[in-house]
């Protein structure tokens, strides 16, 4: 590590990204509860317990803000799917590259949410009240991508009338005391078929992150997965929000030179996808690497994460990868404090 | 088939409680030997009070054997009782698509529940070890469906790029530690060599045992084929299927569901000795009658025709993951409408979307029915 590179990082951080997977008890209830066996108290009583187990896991592990796991979201869209007017729930669609399925929200009339409160979609009553907590969103960009609309004029209609219902929920959840705001954005980065992305797309992704985030009183982050954050440079630079979430099992190291940051990264190090645990070691070089090579481009906050939602993994290999990302982010701190 | 419009079921149903706790040996409560009493008379099976001496035995390696002979005749029977022209047992024998052949496999060990959606979850495993080949894990399964069934039978056969899709890749992605840098590339390249080794040490070998003993077409199930849809994954895939099949004495089809199927359609002719693509198309379409625009969920079925596959279709006309059962007259429409797009009629098999595991027998016996009604008034209207 270069000499001096300690007086540029304000912060080196971790958190978790998404949606945990649900520990074996809470699936044999889940299953039991879909086959009548068991009843909506008990379904309820597993979700509590479990929810307990996430935040568990992420306080002892030493992350900096808490999310409450995410463990009743049926896919990361359901929460709107199910709560706004203006929805139905459609049919079964691939979620991106993998195998786990959403239900295609499929837009019949205006949008807006059922209930004007807050629609219960975090769970804030197991979140500890010693600790940052993180809360987790679909970004507006996202949304507009994986749903069928059948009502607005166009595309950009749509994302606009997202980002706002998303700045409802978002003001709900600062006021409810959250300090961290994560949009999770894969729609933006995930083109297989494209060389890139449109100039236009992403400046419109941009705008729609403006009323959906900007300047909402807690860190925000825009957090990027299973595509390569280097197609929405440079324009994602002037995205108002303080942290960028980059996916690094996609995403071109090379690719990232040269830009003027400005902001904070989310480096999404830790392979959610992959049961190998990661070396912390191994990790900890990459992470020194990917630092020096944006050294002195106003990066002042580095986050450790999983580079996805960990609900890919079964439960006891996603607990032993919230131990990696805290530990890499502890060696990290540890040699920057040399 | 020289009939027009052949009816075939994907695969999977649902396994009946009697079957379930009959293997793990455990206790059946009367409902449920009734259950099997009650399906049995429906189907005219023999000898059923065999059946109830046996859920009623002591759990041994015999009873276990004798539950999958029973339900996979069941099954048969249930297919064939609802009129369909080519028949499989319902996967009886197997836990699911993926761990059935998983749990044969040398190499692999399983990990815990993951997601698929909703409350519904899978075992995943991961690859620790080069694959072996330790036993055959469809040859007897096969050749009892065969010796029970009267119509055509069809194999369905978990393919090698579901597999290790599905699958975490320990072992060769260790195997590139230090030697690819590149996170994507040392991803793609284990997932290479892992698909191939798989096809030549498991896949070719259980195929060829399925041929000698009678296999006359075998259904490669690859759920997974698009779900990386970069041109180099797709040829991947394609190429995965071409080895798989090369030079066998067999009809070979394949099945792929929930996905994207522009992406298929710009492959699919790439793909060799594949008779049928069976695809899932009611999921996506809407429940009211009629042909034309309104059977907005078939569209892509004309990409296909438009990227030039010459091959024939399972048309996907029953959603397998609702329980409302399509009237006769909504799966004619369907076929009628597919069978307008594909231009030769006889082209066109009529399917449910995929298997029917999630469904209770009494939903898959009306859906069933219904699709073959559905069939027989589309070759009236035809």
């Amino acid at each position: 590590m270069p000499n001096g590179v300690n007086r540029w990082i304000s912060m080196i951080g971790c958190y978790m990204t998404g949606i945990f997977p649900r520990p074996k008890e809470l699936i044999s209830i889940t299953r039991d509860y879909e086959r009548g066996r068991t009843g909506k108290a008990e379904l309820d009583k597993a979700f509590s317990d479990a929810t307990l187990k996430v935040v568990e896991a992420q306080s002892s592990a030493g992350l900096n803000y808490v999310a409450d796991g995410m463990l009743r979201w049926q896919d990361p869209l359901r929460p709107f799917t199910e709560n706004l007017n203006g929805v139905k729930i459609g049919g079964l669609v691939r979620w991106f590259n993998n195998n786990m399925f959403y239900r295609k929200p499929v837009i019949t009339g205006e949008l807006s949410w059922k209930k004007r409160a807050d629609p219960k979609i975090i769970d804030i009553e197991h979140l500890p009240k010693n600790l940052h907590w993180k809360a987790i969103l679909p970004a507006p960009y996202t949304l507009a991508q994986l749903s069928e609309d059948n009502f607005y004029k166009d595309k950009t209609e749509l994302v606009f009338k997202y980002a706002r219902l998303v700045r409802e929920q978002i003001e709900s959840s600062v006021k409810q005391g959250f300090k961290y705001i994560q949009l999770s954005d894969p729609a933006l980065v995930y083109k297989p078929r494209l060389a890139q992305i449109s100039r236009d797309e992403v400046k419109i992704a941009g705008e729609a992150l403006r009323l959906a985030i900007g300047g909402v009183s807690a860190r925000t982050c825009l957090q990027t997965f299973f595509g390569d954050f280097c197609q929405i440079l440079p324009e994602a630079l002037d995205f108002p929000v303080d942290d960028l979430g980059i996916d690094f099992y996609e995403t071109d190291i090379d690719g990232l030179k040269g830009y003027k940051f400005g902001k904070g990264i989310a480096l999404g190090l830790v392979d959610s996808r992959g049961s190998l645990v990661e070396k912390v070691g191994e990790l900890v070089v990459v992470a020194k690497e990917i630092i020096k090579s944006i050294e002195g481009d106003g990066v002042s906050a580095f986050f450790l994460c999983p580079n996805c939602d960990l609900e890919f993994l079964p439960w006891e290999r996603a607990l032993e990868k919230v131990k990696v990302v805290s530990r890499v982010a502890k060696r990290l701190r540890e040699e920057f404090d040399e | 088939m020289s009939k027009l419009f052949p009816t075939q079921e994907i695969g999977s149903l649902a396994k009946p409680a009697w079957r379930v706790k009959g293997y793990r040996g455990e206790r059946l409560s009367k409902e449920e030997i009734a259950e099997a009493l009650s399906w049995g008379r429906k189907l005219g099976i023999a000898d059923m009070d065999t059946l109830v001496k046996l859920l009623n035995g002591r759990d041994s390696a015999e009873k276990r054997k004798a539950m999958l002979e029973w339900s996979a005749k069941y099954a048969i029977r249930f297919l064939e009782t609802v009129g369909l022209d080519i028949v499989f047992d319902g996967e009886q024998w197997r836990s699911e698509m993926y761990e059935h052949v998983a749990r044969n496999i040398g190499g692999f060990e399983f990990q815990g529940q993951v997601k698929s959606f909703d409350y519904r979850y899978f075992n995943k495993a991961a690859c620790i070890r080069k694959p072996l080949y330790v036993r055959p894990f469809y040859v007897e399964e096969f050749a009892f469906t065969r010796d029970s069934a009267k119509n055509d039978v069809k194999v369905p056969f978990t393919g090698p790029y579901t597999i290790v899709d599905w699958t975490f890749n320990e072992y060769y992605e260790k195997r590139l530690h230090g030697k690819v840098a590149d996170f994507r590339q040392k991803k793609f390249e284990a997932k290479r060599d892992f698909i191939f080794d798989l096809i030549a040490e498991v896949v070719r070998p259980e195929i060829g045992k399925l041929v000698d003993r009678g296999a006359k077409w075998i259904q490669i199930d690859e759920p997974a084929a698009t779900t990386d849809q970069t041109d180099e994954e797709m040829k991947l895939f394609v190429e995965s299927f071409n080895e798989t099949v090369r030079g066998f004495n067999c009809m070979f089809s394949l099945h792929n569901c929930y996905s994207n199927y522009e992406v298929l359609a710009k492959y699919a002719c790439e793909l060799r000795n594949c008779s049928q693509l069976a695809l899932e198309f009611a999921n996506r379409d809407n429940q009211q009658l009629g042909t034309g625009s309104i059977r907005s969920g078939y569209k892509e079925l004309t990409s296909f025709e438009d990227n030039g596959f010459t091959g024939n279709y399972g048309v996907g006309v029953i959603d397998v993951h609702t329980v409302f059962v399509e009237p006769p007259e909504l799966v004619r429409d369907r076929i009628l409408h597919a069978a307008k797009i594909i231009d030769d009629p006889s082209r066109t098999y009529v399917s449910t979307d995929c298997g029917l595991r999630t469904r209770t027998w009494e939903v898959s016996f009306q859906k069933l029915k219904n699709m073959v009604l559905g069939a027989e008034l589309a070759r009236r209207a035809f």
